[in-house]
């Protein structure tokens, strides 16, 4: 199958589906898993293809050639894999849940319509086609993102679109600046070019190019966008934009960095620990993001904006390892952005299921959901096993990989970050596990059930991806190590289940052993003992005191104060402020001058038509 | 195979005699600072057996598991601790492992205390999250520096580049890093100043609230084996390990007696004093050292 198809068939079967739903219910979602799971049994067929040539497809406007150039590499493979992928679990897990929601047409046309922008995007093969692309993949996931249940959803696609607007100008911008002088848009031709103009000609220019990437990618200080998007969107799209859109701002810096090998113009630039400043800068805003999002997703009350927040403080992670340009760093960078996508969808996705039951965000509206949702507390479970980066989960073996690469340069602030983060997310990840699944049970959601099988599959599936990626990791270096070689980046030694480091080797085997040994001997000594009886929640030490009402006997609310108290007032200076402030002096600004110049007063128009007369006089026009 | 399993469970069972013992004496020496008696030194053995004999409640499935969980994991961890001339799995680059196993057992433990439904216990975990990001970063900071200045991040290979006299230990090398260490233990066991966590006097001991028969039992192997794991790494990191198995059970057990005897002397600090105190003096520190050591 041509490589262009990939692109087409979802967008044209989103039109035809569209239509067909307002027949036959549901058909949408039913042909949207069915297109998926076709596009990605076809991309699962194209592994270690990658020798299919470029494709070019040409065509006219303005009496100019325009070509739409594809070309398939391992790197792109790995994300058209993934947002396949996700596309295809979000779409099965769609059909029940949005049973009762009023906009779900349109969900599923913008949707089917942003799988195929974004394997446009990856499968690019110069910058006007990935520009086109990323311009559609924009527009359908706003138009996502607003269609939220929440009035608030409005708010935060405004601040989504105006950012990647900004964003898309500049690339733009920058494009036609190097279009203008070379005639072409390769990926190749461009980064030749930059490489002869003068260092700060080039980095201008790379800096306007990276710039919508990191917009996308969610990194401070563009990342104002992401909470409100995330918690916002409707909660099917909320693990897609989680676990795929940001990471296609991820590929846009690959891209830049590796694949357009802007890295060695960079390195020409000053440097800083044998590192360009680019970078340095670039991981530093890495590591403020991963603070920025620790500190904020602990004081959330609402679940998806938690989840948010932790998904800003990730791609930090990411972000710093990418940018510190070894092969280890390059290595656990992927590694994460993988794995990231696999537990962010998991939790985003059992979200998911506790609001389609439940009809609400507030943690502390819920409560002692476990024993009424058992499938979907053990995926979150296990997702946030993997988010803290606990073995034997996924999610331990890329921090471990990106840990050793911070030391090993002996980067000591960026691992204090990274470390700050991961501890930091065991707070993060533990508040909506103990407000939502554990304690008390409200009353209301006593007849509360576990969610429809189809629901819960996409859960089994991401928590067997879990766990098998978190002792065979090889599985998936195996497949970075082609990235790397193609990137022209030392590849990290692997096999099946151990990866090398720089300060030693990580055996995944040996450690999920040990996990069942130590386990098994748990519950031996613990079955071999007396059997307990069972008792109420509400049947606990009160101090004496007679409770009768579980909801007031849940901590939720405020679940970290004492930690709060902390960063209050660091909290209330968020940037978001700033933006918005610096907004309204726009605003006041334009008033300004508008009061002065339109006075509604018909003497000072008069006085404006002779003073331009007289202008034009002085110019030598009439006279 | 049947040789690995049955080192496996000797040291397993080794590892709970110990810590048993290691906490029976800690009861004594805290009663004989406040001028009481004390139990015998064996009176931890007495109670876990008891405890294991005694009727006991559950709050439903998640609080078994948790119990589990917990012990499990602790289990798990300690067989990545170098104990003396033990090495049952000699995995490289083990030192960041460690901190992430004993994390398993910390979330099993919270699981099913906060699975009881007691808000006391949350208010308990909600503590002990807070103040474990308050000491984890300067300890994390003193094992980078470790793991760069060594040049290994396993522990073992740690513990070999101390070998060869008292002068090659950490204690010598990175001095302001031991010291460090050994505040951010006091936290790593709950010991005041910071037992805010588990406050008897505030929130009726905590995350053990509802724990009895069994699985208070489960708790206090677990917490044995964990006072193994923490004196044994330190031990390992900073004290130059030990070929011989007394010498070394010398040394976690002074490491031990320190810690008790500090940790009975001094009153609470709050929980976000409690943290505000590892971010000021000891990660400056810390961070001092590591840009020393490291440019």
């Amino acid at each position: 199958m041509s490589l262009f198809y990939y692109t087409f068939i979802p967008i044209v079967i989103a039109f035809i589906a569209y239509f067909l739903n307002k027949k036959i219910k549901l058909s949408l979602a039913i042909l949207n898993s069915v297109v998926f799971a076709y596009l990605f049994y076809q991309i699962s067929r194209l592994y270690n293809q990658w020798n299919i040539p470029h494709e070019t497809i040409s065509y006219y406007m303005f009496d100019r050639e325009i070509q739409l150039i594809f070309q398939l590499t391992p790197l792109s493979w790995l994300f058209i894999f993934m947002t396949t992928g996700a596309g295809l679990l979000i779409a099965i897990f769609t059909i029940k849940s949005q049973q009762e929601y009023v906009l779900r047409s349109s969900f599923h046309l913008n949707f089917a319509i942003l799988i195929g922008s974004i394997l446009g995007v990856v499968l690019a093969g110069d910058f006007l086609t990935l520009f086109i692309f990323w311009e559609i993949m924009t527009w359908s996931s706003f138009f996502l993102i607003s269609s939220g249940e929440k009035k608030a959803a409005q708010k935060a696609s405004y601040r989504y679109i105006i950012l990647s607007t900004i964003g898309a100008y500049l690339m733009v911008t920058a494009l036609f600046i190097i279009y203008n002088q070379i005639h072409t848009f390769g990926y190749n031709q461009v980064a030749a070019h930059l490489s002869g103009l003068p260092i700060t000609e080039s980095i201008i220019l790379i800096i306007m190019l990276a710039i919508p990437f990191i917009i996308k990618a969610g990194v401070f200080p563009f990342h104002v966008w992401v909470n409100g998007a995330h918690s916002n969107a409707p909660k099917e799209f909320s693990p897609f934009l989680s676990g795929l859109m940001l990471k296609v701002g991820i590929y846009g810096v690959i891209l830049l960095l590796y694949f357009v090998p802007l890295y060695n113009i960079l390195k020409e630039s000053v440097n800083y620990r044998g590192l360009p400043i680019f970078n340095y800068i670039l991981a530093i805003f890495g590591c403020i993001t991963v603070i920025t999002g620790t500190i904020l997703a602990i004081r959330q009350e609402d679940v998806k904006r938690l989840v948010a927040f932790s998904s800003i403080s990730q791609m930090g992670y990411i972000i710093m390892a990418l940018a510190i340009s070894t092969p280890l760093g390059f290595t656990g960078g992927l590694l994460h952005l993988m794995n990231h996508m696999i537990f962010k969808t998991t939790i985003f996705l059992s979200i998911a299921a506790v609001i389609y039951r439940t009809k609400t965000t507030k943690m502390s509206e819920m409560g002692g959901l476990i024993f009424k949702m058992p499938v979907t507390f053990t995926a979150y479970l296990i997702a946030i096993i993997a988010l803290a980066g606990i073995p034997p989960t996924n999610g331990f073996i890329s921090k471990w990989v990106i840990y050793q690469a911070l030391i090993d340069k002996g980067y000591i602030f960026l691992s204090v970050a990274a470390f700050f983060g991961s501890i930091g997310s065991f707070m993060y990840v533990f508040k909506p596990l103990s407000t939502i699944f554990l304690g008390q049970l409200k009353p209301e959601h006593e007849n509360i059930k576990e969610v429809p099988f189809l629901m819960q599959l996409p859960m089994f599936v991401l928590m067997a991806l879990i766990l098998l990626f978190g002792i065979l990791p090889g599985l998936q270096m195996n497949l970075i190590n082609q990235i790397s070689q193609l990137l022209n980046i030392q590849p990290v030694g692997f096999t099946l289940y151990s990866i090398t480091g720089a300060f030693g080797k990580w055996n995944s085997l040996v450690i999920f052993s040990l996990f069942v040994g130590g386990f098994l001997l748990a519950f031996i000594i613990f079955i071999s003992a007396k059997k307990s009886k069972q008792v109420g929640l509400m049947d606990t030490y009160t101090s004496g005191e007679y409770m009768d009402d579980p909801e007031a006997y849940h901590y939720a609310y405020q679940y970290f104060r004492p930690f709060d108290r902390v960063f209050d007032s660091f909290a209330a200076r968020s940037l978001t402020v700033i933006y918005d402030t610096f907004a309204q002096n726009i605003v006041k600004l334009g008033n300004l001058f508008r009061k002065s110049i339109v006075t509604g007063n018909g003497q000072t128009y008069a006085f404006y038509m002779v003073l331009f007369i007289v202008i034009l006089a002085f110019a030598g026009w009439i006279i | 195979m049947i040789l690995n399993i049955f080192g496996f469970l000797l040291m397993a069972f080794s590892a709970m005699a110990l810590g048993l013992l290691f906490i029976g004496i800690a009861r004594k020496v805290v009663a004989r600072v406040q001028k009481r008696i004390g139990p015998p030194f064996y009176q931890a053995y007495l109670d876990v057996f008891k405890l294991f004999t005694k009727n006991s409640i559950t709050h439903g499935f998640i609080f078994d598991f948790g119990a589990i969980m917990a012990f499990g994991g602790m289990i798990t961890t300690l067989f990545f601790v170098p104990v003396g001339p033990f090495v049952l799995y000699g995995m490289n680059g083990t030192l960041l492992l460690v901190i992430y196993l004993m994390a398993v057992a910390y979330l099993g433990m919270a699981m099913a205390t906060v699975g009881s439904g007691n808000p006391l216990a949350s208010v308990g975990i909600s503590r002990a999250l807070t103040q474990m990001l308050g000491y984890e970063l300067p300890f994390i900071v003193v094992l980078l520096t470790l793991i760069y200045s060594s040049n290994t991040s396993s522990i073992i290979g740690i513990v070999q580049t101390q070998q060869s006299g008292f002068m090659n230990w950490n204690l010598i090398n990175i001095p302001i890093g031991t010291a460090i260490a050994f505040v951010t233990l006091l936290g790593l066991m709950g010991k005041k100043p910071f037992d805010a966590p588990i406050a008897p006097s505030e929130i009726a001991s905590g995350p053990v609230v509802e724990h009895g028969g069994k699985y208070l039992a489960f708790i206090m192997l677990q917490h044995a084996v964990s006072v193994v794991v923490k004196t044994a790494l330190f031990v390992d990191l900073f004290l130059g390990g030990g070929n011989n198995i007394f010498i070394f059970i010398v040394k976690m057990l002074i490491v031990w007696l320190l810690v008790t005897l500090i940790g009975s002397i001094f009153p609470r600090f709050k929980v976000e004093e409690g943290v505000l105190f590892y971010w000021r003096w000891p990660l400056i520190a810390a961070l001092l050292q590591a840009v020393i050591i490291i440019f």
